[in-house]
């Protein structure tokens, strides 16, 4: 019994395809506050809806809480890590991410990936892609964009 | 409100540092190591649908060499990214962007993970003028001081009297 899918292996994948990735994520208080202070991150920003309300000024115009960035690209990258991950054997790494727009509580994020390179290297059981990601708000507003290399395991391994 | 009054003779217990303090070459050992857990990686994997059997299938991750999960590296670079904050970018500002991000290594749960960050690059912002444009170069080391990942994190950072 295959536990992954039968249709994103290295071989799958050729420079140009554009996908659309199935399902989106409304963000809620257990992504952004959860996750930034499971990492360890101390910026009030994204937990504090009293000083983002008192200070609006100071603090990028923005009169609520702000979706930690690092949760943002974990969640577009996630959105898309079936189509673009199930069969990884390896991250390799991300280049070029920026984040384009403040991504808030209920917003809701959806996932966009093109194939950039797809290179074949000195081993049988997988070959390196890169990836482009996009991630796109309710508003279809693109909010995150970034690339990432991934060693994919091969078919035949 | 009295003398007595515990507000009035409170002290802040400020945290974070500022655009002036980011020299070019200055290193900041940060504070405090995580030891990432396996209800960490389940935890932080499902919620962000990263659905690759590594992070949370043990059997399949041992079927490829490995002794038992692997923890998801968006986990790792967040949790390194997380523990630089206070020192780097509590005082505010945007997060704008990431380059050139490698995974050295894999990160297995139970590992503990610490993070250092130095300043390349400090420079004013034309548009913003309460703030400075920073770029760090963050690496995250396990237990055994070997470095598994490393990124360059660029961030407006509030200057001084910025407020």
């Amino acid at each position: 019994m295959a536990l992954t899918g039968d249709n994103r292996y290295f071989e799958d994948f050729e420079a140009g395809q554009v996908m659309r990735h199935a399902r989106g994520k409304t963000l809620c208080e257990q992504d952004n506050v959860g996750i930034t202070l499971q990492v360890m991150n101390t910026a009030e920003g994204h937990f504090n809806e009293d000083l983002m309300q008192r200070s609006a000024a100071g603090r990028g115009g923005w009169s609520r809480r702000v979706q930690f960035g690092g949760v943002t690209i974990a969640m577009v990258i996630g959105l898309a890590m079936q189509d673009t991950g199930e069969n990884a054997l390896a991250e390799l790494g991300l280049d070029k991410i920026r984040l384009k727009a403040p991504v808030f509580h209920g917003d809701t994020l959806y996932a966009y990936t093109e194939v950039l390179h797809v290179e074949q290297i000195e081993r049988d059981d997988g070959g390196i892609v890169t990836f482009r990601h996009y991630g796109v708000n309710q508003n279809d507003e693109v909010v995150f964009e970034g690339e990432r290399t991934v060693l994919m395991r091969t078919r035949s391994a | 409100m009295s003398d007595s009054d515990f507000r009035a003779r409170a002290v802040l217990m400020g945290k974070g540092n500022r655009y002036e303090d980011m020299v070019p070459g200055r290193t900041f050992d940060h504070h405090w190591g995580r030891t990432i857990t396996d209800g960490d990686n389940a935890a932080f994997t499902t919620q962000t649908l990263s659905f690759c059997p590594l992070y949370f299938n043990a059997p399949y991750a041992q079927s490829l060499g490995h002794p038992g999960t692997v923890v998801n590296p968006l986990l790792v670079f967040n949790l390194v990214f997380g523990l630089s904050v206070e020192d780097l970018s509590e005082g505010g500002g945007p997060f704008l962007g990431v380059d050139d991000c490698r995974f050295h290594k894999a990160v297995y749960p139970g590992d503990t993970l610490t993070a250092r960050s130095t300043v390349e690059d400090a420079r004013e912002s034309r548009g913003q003028p309460g703030f400075g444009i920073v770029r760090w170069h963050t690496e995250g080391f396990n237990q055994h001081g070997d470095r598994v990942l490393e990124f360059r994190r660029t961030n407006l950072v509030r200057r001084r009297g910025g407020e």
